[in-house]
């Protein structure tokens, strides 16, 4: 077994390492597709050469061993016995992860359905009576069409346009699938824990896409921009030892992208990206020719 | 942009769309408003006509209150499943990160720097001047 067993991982720290110089300058639209979509190959790749390194134990296991020493066969060597029990032990602790991450998806659905109960099945925002500032998009499901949850708190600190921002912002987040896009990405991220700054991305990436389609819907950037700086001051006042815990200036950063133009596709580094993601799942092919011609050379 | 205007991208949006802001119009403010008061909070040349077709829409489907605070004409939110649904929405916010703090949240927080920034990026506009400058 050569070296494209390993390819997979390493990509993977590749591809973490891009992603938010990506994330910076392609448009958030392309970027986050283009992202996701790499870390998802990247990641299946990544786990497939963890089951191709795994299986090789199964040529070292003795009845395999005293079958081939009869035969007169010459065992070869393909990966040392400790590098594939590791990776047993990796992929051991890769279903643990993904089996977790599929649990909090699916608990994260159904506490948002119970959110929904008691509102008319055919109107689109669901207002809680609260006094906490908060806002979030409720994917459909079965069927039923997307809900955006507002906080009565959020809806009365905002400015009648600022609000229309907000509707646009988290409708943008349902008319394009974010929430499949962002489980996408958490498994991923849940079987290649390298890959978890490309996760960070693909998150910031899918604000900014709805912040460009508020901004786009409601036809004023700094509208919008002044939108999620009000919303964030209205969250800030209700919670400041909360709201200290992230330091990521997120809202920041995306006021700072609405006050400059609409940002360009950049075609040639998406492209790039994209073969960044598809290199692994090559590696991982070809890996698995050569433990193919393993085995049939041990088990024949 | 201010040019080619609110109208347009008014009359743009669906039936869906209008129904959600007429409805988060009546739940920003505290007391109850009557159509032509909705129609110049939301501006944007949205026809009086639609205003009362939404509202009537709300009505029918038990989200908003009509005739209330002794003023004929005039529209409140109803408060019953909006509270059960705060009541939902806190119980899960209490149960920890997951699942409601993955979700993709409109605003994330603040450092203290941030705030400060923020506040003199709003102070540069008059709080009520409606739609963009």
């Amino acid at each position: 077994m050569r070296i494209d067993v390993y390819t997979p991982i390493l990509l993977s720290l590749l591809l973490a390492a891009v992603s938010p110089m990506v994330g910076r300058r392609v448009a958030p639209a392309l970027a986050a597709r283009v992202l996701a979509v790499s870390a998802v190959l990247t990641a299946a790749a990544t786990t497939w050469s963890l089951l191709l390194l795994a299986v090789t134990l199964i040529g070292q296991a003795p009845p395999v061993v005293a079958d081939a020493r009869a035969d007169g066969h010459p065992l070869p060597e393909p990966v040392p016995g400790t590098i594939a029990v590791a990776a047993t032990l990796a992929l051991l602790l890769v279903v643990v992860r993904v089996h977790r991450a599929i649990r909090a998806e699916f608990g994260t659905r159904r506490a948002l359905r119970t959110l929904c109960a008691g509102h008319p099945p055919d109107t689109e925002l669901v207002v809680a009576a609260s006094p906490v500032p908060q806002a979030f998009a409720i994917p459909g499901s079965g069927g039923a069409p997307g809900r955006i949850l507002v906080t009565s708190a959020l809806l009365g600190a905002l400015e009648p346009a600022e609000r229309r921002v907000l509707l646009a912002h988290e409708r943008a987040h349902l008319t394009h699938r974010h929430a499949s896009l962002a489980a996408a990405v958490a498994l991923a991220t849940a079987a290649d824990p390298f890959l978890a700054p490309v996760r960070t991305t693909v998150t910031f990436l899918m604000e900014r896409w709805a912040d460009e389609q508020a901004a786009d819907a409601v036809g004023d950037r700094s509208t919008t921009a002044r939108a999620l700086a009000r919303a964030a001051l209205t969250t800030r006042r209700r919670s400041p030892s909360c709201a200290l815990n992230f330091t990521d200036h997120a809202v920041t950063r995306r006021i700072a992208a609405l006050q400059s133009g609409p940002p360009p596709h950049l075609w040639p580094l998406a492209a790039s990206t994209l073969a960044l993601g598809t290199l692994p799942a090559l590696g991982a092919a070809d890996a698995t020719g050569d433990l193919l011609r393993l085995l049939e050379h041990v088990l024949t | 942009m201010a040019g080619t205007g609110p109208r347009g991208r008014m009359e743009r949006r669906s039936a869906g769309e209008l129904e959600s802001e007429v409805l988060a119009t009546l739940w920003a403010t505290e007391q109850a408003l009557t159509p032509a008061e909705i129609q110049a909070e939301i501006g944007g040349g949205l026809a009086y006509n639609t205003v009362h077709t939404i509202l009537k829409r709300l009505y029918d489907k038990g989200l908003v209150l009509r005739d209330v605070d002794g003023r004929r004409g005039a529209y409140r939110p109803s408060k019953n499943a909006a509270e059960l649904t705060a009541e939902a929405m806190h119980e899960a916010l209490d149960r920890g990160p997951d699942p409601i703090a993955t979700l993709q949240q409109f605003v994330s927080g603040l450092s203290p720097e941030e705030e400060r920034a923020l506040r003199g990026f709003l102070d540069g506009y008059p709080h009520s001047d409606g739609a963009g400058a």
